[in-house]
């Protein structure tokens, strides 16, 4: 049923646009236009955040940062196990997707943490990609509170998760 | 973000050069190919939902969602003009519907439309941000596909904890953007350079 959602959608806009007679070519060539720039735009944030990331995750401070973490997280329930994808969570989308993997090859997809590990990355977001992207064409430098705000949240959810799967 | 970068590239950096020093330019290297692999996935989505968009708004599509949602951005995000709502809206529904590369050129959008052109972001800037990052989706369809493909017998029991999960996350984000921006709201600037729409709300 749900597969059938976006392509109906997108013909019910186009049929539109060309009963209105609004030039539904040039739409998408303007669409296409905007899309080049928008990527050259954030292209730089994109990288840069990329580079530390992979820096991050492949030189191994990644496993270190969370083993040195898992005792707090412990206390707060979320398990030894997912420490790492937490840590990885708000940096990485691919990252996190990753990891969940080799969570479902190495627990098993129905086992209590990948059911964790499902929720935590199914209800948070990639929040630094989103903060500097989010922001990079505006002339905003200082985000303030933005991102300790967003990380306690999505952590809050997280901790919610672990406690979440062990009811329903 | 600065002293965020910082403390990633340098920390592991050392830890590199100690352990395996050969590696650390191709795993910079890797991480910027990864990014232009990421622009050219991310330019071929954006083009199509920023071509969808056009329509969209041409025939006015988006502003009859907007007047749907209107009595929850309104409050939400007060005093910002028709067209950054519209905005909003959009990306709102595009997260809510778990399309997140579509919402993305909608966000941008947004927060544009939301800046008041000093490098400070907003208040409502802020609480955009947090409501995009702390996830709206209600139905993680990439995850369920993910755990059905590793053999789970029942892939879409995560629904219910994740929709759960991520309503506390948002709701705590929410709460504390706003508890957050009290301390602003007594001391507004003069709102010289604003555009129309906004001085009302940033007199009060």
């Amino acid at each position: 049923m749900s597969q059938f959602i976006l392509p109906v959608f997108i013909i019910v806009v186009i049929i539109i646009g060309y009963v209105k007679r609004t030039g539904v070519y040039d739409s998408f060539v303007e669409g296409s236009r905007q899309s080049v720039k928008l990527i050259l735009e954030i292209f730089p944030y994109i990288c840069a955040v990329l580079i530390a990331v992979e820096l991050f995750s492949l030189s191994g401070l990644n496993a270190y940062f969370s083993r040195f973490l898992a005792p707090l997280f412990n206390l707060l329930g979320i398990p030894t196990e997912l420490c790492e994808l937490v840590v990885i969570r708000p940096l990485s989308g691919n990252g996190s997707i990753a990891i969940l993997e080799n969570i479902y090859k190495t627990y098993g997809a129905d086992s209590y943490i990948a059911r964790c590990g499902s929720v935590i990355v199914g209800a948070s977001e990639t929040v630094f990609y989103i903060a500097t992207v989010y922001f990079s064409t505006t002339k905003v430098k200082k985000l303030r509170y933005a991102i300790p705000v967003s990380l306690f949240s999505c952590y809050l959810g997280a901790i919610f998760a672990c406690l979440l799967c062990r009811f329903i | 973000m600065n002293t965020m970068f910082f403390i990633m590239t340098v920390a592991s950096l050392i830890l590199l050069t100690v352990v395996s020093p050969d590696s650390a330019f191709s795993i910079m290297i890797s991480g910027a190919n990864n990014a232009i692999s990421l622009a050219f996935k991310l330019c071929a989505i954006y083009a199509i939902w920023l071509s969808v968009l056009d329509i969209m708004q041409k025939i006015g599509m988006s502003r009859a969602l907007d007047r749907l949602f209107s009595p929850i951005t309104k409050r939400l995000f007060k005093g910002e003009s028709e067209k950054t709502r519209e905005f909003i809206t959009l990306n709102f529904s595009a997260n809510l519907l778990g399309m997140g590369s579509a919402a993305t050129p909608l966000g941008i959008k947004a927060m544009e439309g939301m800046q008041d052109g000093s490098e400070k972001a907003t208040d409502n800037m802020i609480l955009f941000m947090v409501i995009n990052a702390t996830s709206i989706q209600l139905l993680p369809a990439t995850i369920i596909g993910l755990r059905a493909s590793y053999g789970s017998a029942s892939a879409s029991d995560i629904i219910l904890p994740s929709l759960l999960a991520t309503l506390i996350s948002t709701v705590c984000g929410v709460l504390l953007a706003k508890v957050f921006s009290l301390p602003s709201k007594g001391k507004k600037k003069e709102p010289v350079s604003l555009p129309e729409p906004l001085k009302g709300a940033k007199l009060k």
